[in-house]
């Protein structure tokens, strides 16, 4: 064998390789492609703390809150989400209920749409406290009818 | 247990809140009735606070999670006083803690405290065939508290079964969580009749006058 295909043949079974291998190619053209969207996402938990699996939710658009908008089933973990159509602001109501329990969240969407946001949500101390007041009224009411009365 | 605002059509909680004054006065008719009404509201103001906090005390039952209500506990030891009781009880609990709801107020009332009154009913047969006894007060406590709790998950699956939104993504989806959710009560028959039972055994042994008047 010529000196010559000594260096070449050895340089075609390197390229024939190379091409044969089932790596990842990576082109040099780029594309991106992007939506701009307002993803509402719900969390519904009992006030036990337990989600609300399998719950159903009903979304009412402002302009017809008669009329459901979108309805869907939340994830094992109480969770959904939804992309609102900007072209219709004001306040979106969803209503998510479960064996006849739920509850209705009013959502401004528009100018000063809020960030987070959510129904009751006391703490324990306040709910240890409001609690005690009414029990205390409760002893005190028992106290007041339990006084012997004047002659 | 507690029917929030938004599941039922206003007809059905207008209804609700008619029963519930209908009730309301017929109870207070008959505490009226009684020789010194006062004397019964320290323990009807005792047993509203105990039905408020107990809301709280949720029983783990998979896959979901049930809490006391004790309604035949008030009817057994309050007779026509736990109506009204419990009318305050979910009051408070709707206005503090968005257990239930104003507008559901009047059919959370007739769920919870009609069965009370049966509940009533039911420990005064202890005193039928002869003296009573600790035997016959625990049973027919524990039948109070259990029935009491029974019926009330039944008026409860009934008034929803019935009135289920026809708006909704799906009814058969709904029915089968409220079918699931009334199995999940089963054990709290058990749990609320025998509270019932330990309790008026306790309270004949130690203050037996308190159960004079029922």
């Amino acid at each position: 064998m010529p000196i010559k295909w000594k260096v070449i043949a050895p340089l075609i079974g390197i390229l024939v390789l190379g091409l044969a291998l089932p790596v990842k190619a990576f082109a040099h053209g780029a594309s991106i492609k992007y939506t701009v969207s307002t993803v509402i996402e719900l969390v519904a938990s009992y006030d036990s703390g337990e989600p609300m699996a399998g719950a159903q939710f009903t979304i009412y658009a402002p302009d017809d809150p008669a009329t459901p908008w979108l309805t869907g089933v939340c994830d094992d973990e109480g969770r959904f989400s939804f992309a609102p159509d900007r072209s219709q602001p004001g306040t979106w109501d969803i209503q998510i209920r479960q064996a006849g329990h739920g509850d209705i969240v009013h959502i401004p969407i528009g100018g000063d749409a809020a960030v987070t946001g959510g129904g009751g949500g006391y703490s324990k101390l306040q709910i240890g406290l409001m609690a005690a007041a009414v029990v205390w009224g409760s002893v005190g009411t028992a106290l007041y009818f339990s006084r012997k009365r004047r002659a | 247990m507690h029917i929030p605002d938004g599941i039922l059509p206003i007809s059905v909680n207008a209804g609700g809140y008619a029963a519930t004054a209908a009730v309301t006065w017929y109870s207070i008719r008959k505490i009226k009735q009684k020789e010194n009404p006062r004397e019964g509201i320290p323990k009807a103001s005792l047993l509203t606070a105990a039905f408020f906090v107990v809301s709280w005390i949720h029983i783990p039952v998979p896959p979901t999670s049930v809490h006391l209500v004790l309604n035949g506990l008030l009817g057994a030891l309050l007779g026509y006083y736990a109506f009204p009781a419990i009318l305050i009880g979910l009051f408070f609990q709707a206005v503090m803690f968005g257990h239930g709801g104003l507008t559901t107020l009047g059919i959370n009332a007739v769920i919870m405290g009609l069965p009370a009154i049966l509940a009533y009913y039911i420990f005064r047969l202890r005193k039928l065939g002869g003296k009573d006894s600790p035997k016959k007060d625990g049973a027919f406590g524990f039948l109070a508290g259990a029935v009491a709790i029974g019926v009330s998950v039944a008026i409860f699956v009934g008034i929803l079964v019935t009135n289920l939104p026809t708006d909704f993504i799906s009814a058969e989806v709904e029915r089968a969580a409220i079918y699931t959710l009334a199995i999940a009560h089963l054990p709290l028959l058990g749990i609320e009749g025998t509270i019932t039972s330990l309790l008026v055994v306790f309270l004949r042994r130690v203050r037996p006058g308190i159960l004079d008047g029922v």
